[in-house]
């Protein structure tokens, strides 16, 4: 596999919301509008991507029957410093971003990719894995977030063009649970083309 | 085996442990920084260097934090900025915690502006409160008087001076209690309202109003009565105002 496709399978033949359906929880959460799925996913990419790059690098000091208690330990350390380290010195970017880190702890994207991927590839490539899942991540919960902000709010990114008249569900969890199915089907029908 | 899987929850708790000492300190300073600047935020601007007064009134586990906030240079009141929590009805997932400003004009007191200081509301829906000109803001604006204010959302009563923001009436209710909360802290700070512990708690249950509970307070503080005895002065007070209640009607 070429570093280009690592890259890019992300986006179409291993999309994480949309083929492999990993990270629902955050993704019904989240998506609420188009800036808030784009921000938990850039906050998820680059927490995947440094995982990525922790986890390959450890891979062979790891005994095969503890390696997933010890991928979850390095993946939460690794999220609660970050959040640390972010509400200190960049709190601007806290305020924006913060609320989706907590969350990044369970998201069972960046153990998947911690045990499909980075354990068993080398440094750069598992670092090249984060940034296609990352950004493929990060599109999809775009997508839906923009879907259901037009179709809850009738804004998109914050910027209001219908009123207060959109059915309100969508912004709601049962609204977030139809809009995800019927992306999803639209995105697999394209994708198989 | 077991000797990785330790020394590896091991190094990751001493990591933990030691960026948590680093940024203890950094992460202290900048909220405390943050608060002064929304102290300053829900007042009106002014020249010249801002001096505070920091009070604080405890209720059950609460703070309320009373700051006065002084114009150095000529020695004038710019208001009082109140941090008070939500203290009888949580929001959806927390309490929220409310900066508001009181100033005082003309003898009225008056709330000049609110910010909200910690929330963790769904995002689209209650968090909204934190956007500008959402609909619990625009209530307060088209009724600045916390004297005038009834501390309900119009959802559940129709005397009630908030709008709700929409699908949040849980949020809405919240920060409400909020307010109200702040306003008793005001009251208390400014000496208006009767400072025993029972009182400012029996304030923002939503069974009475801090206005009407102040102006019972007062006329109980004279007399000495207990504070059952202003609770029943309360009720009396609440039928006897009807043109308050009007004029938040006509305001809808």
């Amino acid at each position: 596999m070429s570093k280009l496709q690592i890259i890019t399978k992300g986006f179409f033949k291993e999309n994480p919301t949309f083929v492999l359906v990993l990270g629902m929880c955050p993704t019904i959460g989240v998506t609420s509008s188009a800036i808030n799925g784009m921000g938990m996913g850039v906050a998820t990419m680059a927490v995947l991507i440094m995982s990525n790059i922790v986890i390959s690098l450890i891979k062979n000091l790891i005994p095969a029957k503890v390696r997933i208690p010890a991928f979850i330990v390095v993946i939460a350390s690794f999220v609660t410093i970050i959040e640390m380290l972010m509400k200190a010195y960049v709190p601007a970017l806290y305020a924006s971003l913060g609320v989706f880190i907590p969350l990044i702890v369970v998201n069972c994207i960046i153990l998947g990719r911690a045990e499909a991927f980075a354990s068993k590839n080398g440094v750069l490539d598992s670092a090249l894995d984060g940034v296609g899942i990352g950004l493929g991540f990060t599109m999809s919960l775009t997508v839906i977030g923009a879907v259901r902000e037009v179709l809850g709010s009738g804004s998109i990114f914050g910027f209001n063009f219908m009123g207060d008249v959109m059915p309100l569900i969508f912004i709601l969890a049962p609204g977030g649970f139809l809009v995800l199915g019927y992306v999803m089907v639209l995105f697999n029908k394209i994708a198989k083309r | 085996m077991f000797v990785v899987l330790f020394s590896i929850t091991a190094i990751s708790a001493l990591l933990v442990g030691l960026v948590n000492n680093l940024t203890k300190g950094v992460i202290a300073s900048t909220e405390a920084a943050n608060k002064d600047m929304a102290k300053l935020e829900v007042l009106p601007t002014f020249e010249g260097e801002a001096e505070f007064e920091l009070s604080t009134k405890k209720i059950g586990d609460f703070d309320i934090n009373v700051t006065k906030v002084v114009n150095k240079s000529d020695n004038t009141l710019v208001g009082y900025a109140v941090e008070a929590p939500s203290i009888t009805k949580s929001g959806y997932a927390d309490r929220i915690y409310l900066m508001v400003g009181f100033v005082e004009q003309e003898g009225e007191t008056l709330i000049h502006g609110v910010k909200v200081l910690s929330q963790k509301e769904t995002p689209g829906l209650g968090a909204n409160m934190t956007k500008a000109d959402n609909a619990l803001e625009r209530s307060i604006k088209a009724e600045p008087n916390p004297a005038k204010m009834v501390f309900k959302v119009k959802k559940d009563d129709a005397s009630g001076s908030f709008d709700s923001l929409t699908g949040s009436t849980i949020s809405s209710r919240a920060y409400t209690n909020a307010i109200e909360t702040a306003y008793a802290g005001y009251l208390w700070a400014t000496g208006r309202l009767d400072t025993s512990e029972e009182a400012i708690e029996a304030a923002p249950t939503g069974a009475t109003t801090p206005a009407e509970y102040s102006d019972a307070a007062a006329s109980d503080t004279a007399t000495g009565a207990t504070v059952v005895e202003g609770v029943e002065g309360v009720a009396d007070n609440n039928e006897s105002e009807p043109e308050a209640q009007k004029g938040e009607i006509s305001n809808e």
